[in-house]
């Protein structure tokens, strides 16, 4: 994915015929992570309310529903995707992209912690995990992409 | 830890609350970022400058605090502002959490 054409309002890149089905089978992970994954403290000191755990897991989890169904209007949108001869022109707007980032680092986090969290070296892969350190690596690809493209907006 | 109180430490879009004296956000939170092996340096960056409104000077600051030291301590609020931005934090996957200051 090449960024191509940005301006205040619009970012264009350019997806190659299998880029864009990649992208596409990778959006469909979302969501990844999973709900409560993170706790609001980690219980050093006096607690924090377990009420605010509790309001803060709900919403996050109305954020990710909300992503989820942005999402599929996004992928069902048939102006998005511009087919061209080399493959596909991908219109987003600066809102749009810094979206798809938190979209894309859920997946990215999500596969990780489907890895096993590993600090340091993976486990050797096998059938079960290539498909996770695919979409990890690859939603890391895009996302790099996606920062590159809003700083040179900078 | 020990520099919570220091004013570089607070988000620079909050100047009222840099202002007041610290008995006036009693009790407070310290709002913490914690490394992992997974967010990209350059996205923890973009993240903190999104959520803080931090110039990307500051926000690689914190970045490289949490890289290397391997937490920063990015706020210290009232409860509810630490929610929020410990909301706003994990809404893009960091691993965030908050503590309070005592």
């Amino acid at each position: 994915m090449k960024l191509i054409r940005s301006t205040k309002d619009q970012f264009q890149f350019r997806l190659g015929r299998r880029e864009k089905q990649a992208l596409l089978h990778l959006l469909k992970l979302y969501p990844c992570l999973p709900a409560a994954h993170q706790p609001l403290s980690k219980g050093g000191g006096s607690p924090v309310p377990e009420t605010d755990q509790g309001l803060l897991d709900e919403a996050l989890a109305e954020q990710r529903r909300e992503n989820r169904r942005r999402l599929q209007a996004l992928l069902a949108d048939p102006g998005r995707f511009q087919e061209q001869e080399s493959g596909w022109r991908f219109s987003l707007s600066p809102a749009e992209v810094e979206w798809l980032l938190q979209v894309l680092n859920d997946i990215r986090v999500g596969s990780w912690v489907l890895l096993g969290s590993p600090e340091r070296r993976l486990a050797p892969l096998d059938e079960k995990t290539i498909p996770h350190y695919w979409a990890m690596e690859l939603s890391g690809q895009f996302q790099i992409e996606f920062l590159e493209a809003m700083q040179g907006g900078d | 830890m020990a520099e919570t109180g220091a004013p570089e430490l607070l988000p620079g879009t909050i100047q009222e609350a840099e202002e007041k004296p610290r008995s006036d956000l009693e009790p407070g939170y310290l709002v913490i970022c914690w490394n992992d092996p997974v967010n990209y340096m350059q996205y923890v960056t973009h993240v903190f400058q999104i959520v803080f409104g931090w110039a990307r000077p500051k926000a690689e600051f914190h970045m490289r605090q949490v890289h290397e030291q391997g937490k920063s301590v990015l706020a210290r609020e009232s409860l509810e502002k630490a929610e929020h931005y410990v909301h706003q934090l994990q809404k893009y996957s960091l691993h965030a959490t908050m503590e309070r200051d005592e």
